[in-house]
Order: C-alpha cells, then structure tokens, then sequence
C-alpha cells in the first residue's frame, strides 16, 4: 500500500475524521512488517490498540443462585407460615399438656376424696370405740349391780 | 427471563465491560468487581434488559456510570493521593522493564482525563460506530469527534517525544 495513501488517512485519523473501514486500513497497514520509515513512529499506537482489544477478564461471573428467584413476596408468605406453624405448634402442645395436668389434677382431687372419706370413716371407728368404753363402765356398774343384789340377799336372809 | 437465556444476551460483550472498566479504573481486580457488579445489577433489572434496543450500549452505560462513581467516591474518601502513589511506582516499574512502544502508549493512555481515554477504548479499540458511542457515553457525536481528535493527537505528540528521547538517548 502507498504510504502516500495513509499519510492522507491518517491525518484525517487524527481530526476524527476516518470512518470505521478507513480505520481498519490503517491497522491493517501498521499490522505488516514494511512500514515506511517516517510511519514506524505511529506502529505502537495501532500496536497498543490491539493489544487492549486482546485483553479479556479473567474472573467468572457469579450470579445469585436459582433460588433467588423466587419473587420476594414468598419469601413473606413462608415466614408467616413458619411463624403460624411455630405458634400452632407451641400453643396445641400446651393444650394437651395442660389436659393431662388437669386429668392429673382431677385425680389427685379424686384420691384426696377417697382419703377424706377413709380417715372419716377410721375417725367414726375411733368414736364407736369410745362407746365401748362406756359399755365398759356400764359393765363394771353392772358389776356395783352385782353387789347390791347380793348385799340386798344378805339382807333378805 | 431465565438465567440462561439472560447469559446468553449478556455474556457475549462482558471481556468489552471489562477492558472499558480497566481502562477507566486502570486496576485489573477493580475492573473485574466492577463486571461483576454490573451483572449483579443488569442481572436484577432484567426483566428491563429485554426492553431496550440495544442491551450492549446499555450495560456499556452503565459500566461507565459505576466507573466514573467508583472514581468519584474514591477521590471523595481521599484515596486518589494513595492511588496516584500507587500509580506512579507502578508506571515507574513499567518504565524500567518495558521499554516497548505498546507499554508507552498504554501509559501515555492513562494520562488522558476519562472521557477521552472512554471514547478511545471505544472507538480504536473496541470499533464502535460514532451513533453507538454517542448512545453509550451519554454525548453528541460531535463532541465525541473533538474529544477523540484531541486524545488521538496527545497520544501521537506524547509517542514522538518519547520516540526522540529513545533516539537522542541511543
């Protein structure tokens, strides 16, 4: 290629003038080993421009995973769940434990019942003991009895 | 829209992201979090992505929008004084090791405010038609011609400077 010819691109290169193609001339020029010698000094631009162009990212890009996509409106409806749930779960135990208090409850209130009535009953055998005693002393009167109706023998003989 | 199908749209133009992020951010991890956040973002609006007529012009938007905010709150939490630092030793290193034309003009590139070293990624590099690169940067054609005529041009006169250094220093 006539360097006279990039001589003329490049000046326009230079006003920003060059369009795309005329601009793929140029790189294409400095690209082969036969530059002319006043040119050579222009050889690391292009140089350098394809070099940046080389350059490519080395890191992969990393997206949130698939479960985010799930619409955030869920993630609500999931923790209100989890929260009725936990609640639900936490109250309904209580009930039942609290059922088997009162099933407890109610029967120990039972065999208080059963004690009351037995140490009544045990109370009332103690008192009939007591009457025994005085059947006791109505023996023994019976006894004074005894001696008058022979004192009163006596008396008659 | 699947993620597959979202990776099939997406995917082809991501190594342009990056060298546009690197060219802004000039650090090769920056401009690799800068990809990955632009897909975390494009991958969140994705429902939108199938809306627009041109969902390369848009990601390359805004990949230029987060660079330039990267770069701003950077500047804003005092860090730039650092990078510059870090920068110039970096420079420095490349200086001393290669001495070849290609590392002198990517040097020569870093200097250039953002704007222009955005529209030369995109037009000498990446070949985008003007109409494109006027839709991606936000711009008017013409001013996208200006501002690569000037960038073009610091490239050249910087490359002769150093080009007779090396010939004077030889």
């Amino acid at each position: 290629m006539e360097s006279a010819i990039i001589d003329k691109l490049l000046e326009s290169y230079f006003e920003g003038n060059t369009t795309l193609q005329q601009e793929i001339q140029l790189r294409e020029y400095f690209k082969q080993e036969d530059v002319a010698p006043h040119l050579e000094v222009y050889r690391p631009m292009f140089d350098a421009f394809a070099a940046a162009g080389d350059e490519v990212s080395e890191s992969e890009v990393s997206l949130p995973a698939k479960t985010r996509t799930i619409k955030p409106v869920w993630y609500s409806v999931a923790a209100v769940l989890l929260v009725a749930v936990t609640v639900g779960s936490v109250m309904f135990s209580n009930q039942e434990l609290s059922r088997e208090e009162q099933e407890a409850l109610a029967a120990l209130k039972e065999t208080k019942k059963v004690m009351l009535l037995m140490s009544e009953g045990l109370n009332t055998g103690a008192s009939n003991i007591n009457h025994l005693e005085e059947f006791n002393k109505g023996t023994s009167a019976i006894v004074h009895i005894n001696q008058f109706t022979e004192s009163k023998n006596k008396i008659l003989k | 829209m699947k993620q597959q199908e979202f990776l099939t749209t997406v995917l082809p133009f991501k190594d342009k992201l990056y060298r546009l992020a690197k060219r802004i951010l000039v650090s090769k991890d920056e401009a690799e979090d800068a990809v990955q956040e632009i897909y975390l973002k494009l991958w969140r609006g994705k429902e939108k992505i199938g809306q627009y007529k041109n969902p390369e012009a848009f990601a390359i938007t805004m990949t230029k929008n987060y660079c330039l905010d990267r770069l701003k709150s950077k500047q804003a939490a005092n860090l730039k004084i650092v990078h510059n630092n870090f920068q110039n030793s970096q420079n420095l290193e490349k200086e001393v090791e290669a001495n070849d034309g290609v590392a002198i003009v990517f040097q020569i590139m870093e200097t250039l405010p953002e704007q222009q070293r955005m529209i030369l990624q995109l037009r000498d590099v990446e070949q985008y038609e003007y109409a494109e690169i006027a839709e991606m940067l936000e711009l008017n054609e013409t001013a996208i011609r200006v501002a690569l005529s000037r960038a073009r041009k610091t490239v050249r006169e910087e490359l002769i400077k150093k080009h007779n250094y090396g010939i004077s220093n030889n």
